[in-house]
């Protein structure tokens, strides 16, 4: 680490921080997919005549 | 030699293409509006938001001159990832002018500068947008297609079929679903890039090591390596330049703002904004460390297999060079599928959203009375014309001169002017059409201004530099927008 030290902690953060997220993101995410395609569906279905 | 297998990468990339075309494609029947196909009914809410925003911000053409600046300028070369996630965190906390933005339920920018402005303003801004963006998406084909040639020993002739081909996946599921086909594929693509990103970067720091990477930025750079502001090519006029641009990327880019348009909420709009900020130090840390490592690693021997035009700009094929003889085959095919899922995301959507202003604001004027259906049918055609044009002008069109000076020009002629109008719109009272079009003319002059001097007396062009030019550019399209404004006489 020596004296590059915020460098090497921001690497750290980076590495950690991306890895976390991804997989957080990748699962709420196919829960947002669902419930947008839902609502748009039921739209879809109130407009038609 | 690179490690590319067709057997096994070329297998793991198919089966993502296939997989992302069928997902593309499948949601098209749920776009039955205009409003569906521009902002997804404005029915997206966080975590899909934050996948998108992040794939479609990190493109090859990213990776590319990030890790240019790594190789170049060590680890200060990634200042403009932090400032961009400072930007992005802060506007996001805040809501500044993004609240005001998205509380007034427009589709692009331009239709709230209008209710400032006038018409002639909103038509002039989306003009600019555009200029600005389809000339800086322009060059993207042609260096991810460069980027494919020297990972994975492609054959240099065989760029054009393989990127047009590629184009035109991209531009079907785009022209068919719009923003919901962009939103399911970008976070498809997020999930691929991200583990492809995260894999190589790990791969890197075990086999190069955290030692030999500050070592190589000590030896070859020094301590402007990891210091921008004694650094000799960077220093403070690229920290301030950078700082506007940033915030002003962040304020009405195109496509991060089509994110808070097309969230179900304001509030959604600014989480997305920040808990996607921090993402922006990865995308210039990652790839500036796989460049760092390029320069680590690489002798002046190993170039020798480059075109002689690659070359000439050697630091920009370093990475590329250093990932085709260190990623093994299997993880190849992951670091080509998560490079293709990062174009291909940010194709799709610099094409819908750039589209959507020349509609919504360039055709205004003309499509009063227009029903949905010739509506989407229109914005499918404008969406097919950007693809066209980015095959003619980015893949069979050569680019003189340095990548990011391009970008950063390109983008300034409208990102200094129309950030200027979006702060007055929002909290000035004052500010009035005057002050509109001064501002637009201000910040097209001068990048382009800048352009032409370079060309036509460049001694004079690196004398001014072109951080303090950008930095004109942004603080005379203020001051522009202030004289015009106090100049035109009050009504009452």
């Amino acid at each position: 680490m020596g004296e590059h030290w915020f460098w090497w902690l921001l690497t750290a953060a980076v590495v950690v921080w991306y890895s976390t997220v991804v997989i957080y993101v990748a699962f709420r995410g196919l829960f947002d997919i669902r419930n947008m395609l839902e609502h748009l569906g039921r739209k879809q279905r109130q407009d038609q005549p | 030699m690179t490690h590319f297998s067709w057997a096994i990468d070329g297998s793991i990339v198919g089966l993502y293409l296939l997989a992302t075309m069928i997902a593309g494609v499948a949601v098209r029947k749920y776009v039955g509006k205009v409003e569906d196909f521009l902002v997804a009914g404005r029915e997206m809410n966080v975590y899909l938001g934050i996948a998108s925003l992040a794939a479609t911000e990190f493109g090859i053409v990213t990776c590319m001159y990030t890790a240019q600046n790594g190789y170049k300028y060590g680890f200060a070369g990634a200042t403009p990832g932090l400032l961009n996630a400072a930007a992005m965190f802060l506007v996001g906390y805040t809501g500044f002018c993004i609240k005001p933005l998205r509380d007034s339920g427009v589709v692009t920018i331009p239709e709230l500068l209008e209710k400032r402005f006038g018409s002639f303003v909103r038509w002039l801004a989306g003009v600019v947008i555009v200029l600005g963006g389809l000339l800086n998406m322009g060059v993207f084909l042609r260096v991810g297609g460069e980027f494919l040639v020297v990972t994975c020993g492609l054959n240099p002739g065989t760029l054009e079929i393989t990127m047009t081909v590629l184009l035109v996946g991209v531009a079907t599921y785009t022209i068919m679903g719009g923003m919901l086909s962009v939103l399911i594929t970008d976070f498809l693509q997020f999930v691929v890039m991200s583990i492809g990103l995260i894999a190589v970067t790990i791969l890197v720091l075990v086999e190069v090591g955290w030692d030999r990477l500050v070592g190589a930025v000590t030896e070859k750079i020094g301590p402007g390596g990891f210091n921008p502001i004694i650094n000799q090519d960077l220093g403070w006029d690229f920290i301030l330049f950078n700082l506007f641009l940033n915030t002003a990327v962040v304020l009405t880019w195109q496509t991060c703002i089509a994110r808070v348009l097309a969230a179900k909420d304001t509030k959604t709009g600014r989480q997305v904004y920040t808990r996607t900020s921090f993402f922006f130090v990865c995308r210039f840390l990652i790839p500036g460390i796989w460049g760092i490592a390029a320069l680590a690693t690489l002798t002046p021997a190993m170039f020798a297999g480059l075109s002689p035009a690659m070359q000439e700009n050697s630091s920009l094929y370093a990475m590329p060079l250093f990932l085709s003889t260190l990623v093994p085959v299997g993880l190849m095919g992951l670091l080509i599928a998560a490079m293709l899922a990062a174009d291909m995301s940010t194709d799709s959507s610099y094409m819908l959203t750039w589209g959507g202003v020349i509609y919504n604001d360039i055709m205004a004027p003309f499509r009063k009375g227009w029903s949905e259906k010739k509506g989407l049918l229109w914005n499918r055609f404008i969406v097919a014309a950007i693809g066209i044009f980015l095959l003619f002008f980015g893949l069979w069109y050569k680019l003189e001169g340095d990548l990011w000076t391009y970008l950063t020009l390109t983008g300034t002629i409208y990102l200094a002017s129309i950030s200027t109008l979006l702060i007055a719109c929002c909290y000035w009272k004052r500010a009035n059409n005057w002050g509109g079009v001064a501002a637009i003319v201000i910040s097209a002059t001068i990048p382009l201004g800048f352009l032409v001097l370079e060309k036509v007396d460049g001694a004079t062009a690196k004398a001014i530099g072109p951080y303090s030019s950008g930095i004109a550019a942004y603080l005379l399209s203020g001051a522009a927008m202030v004289i015009g404004s106090l100049l035109k006489p009050r009504k009452d």
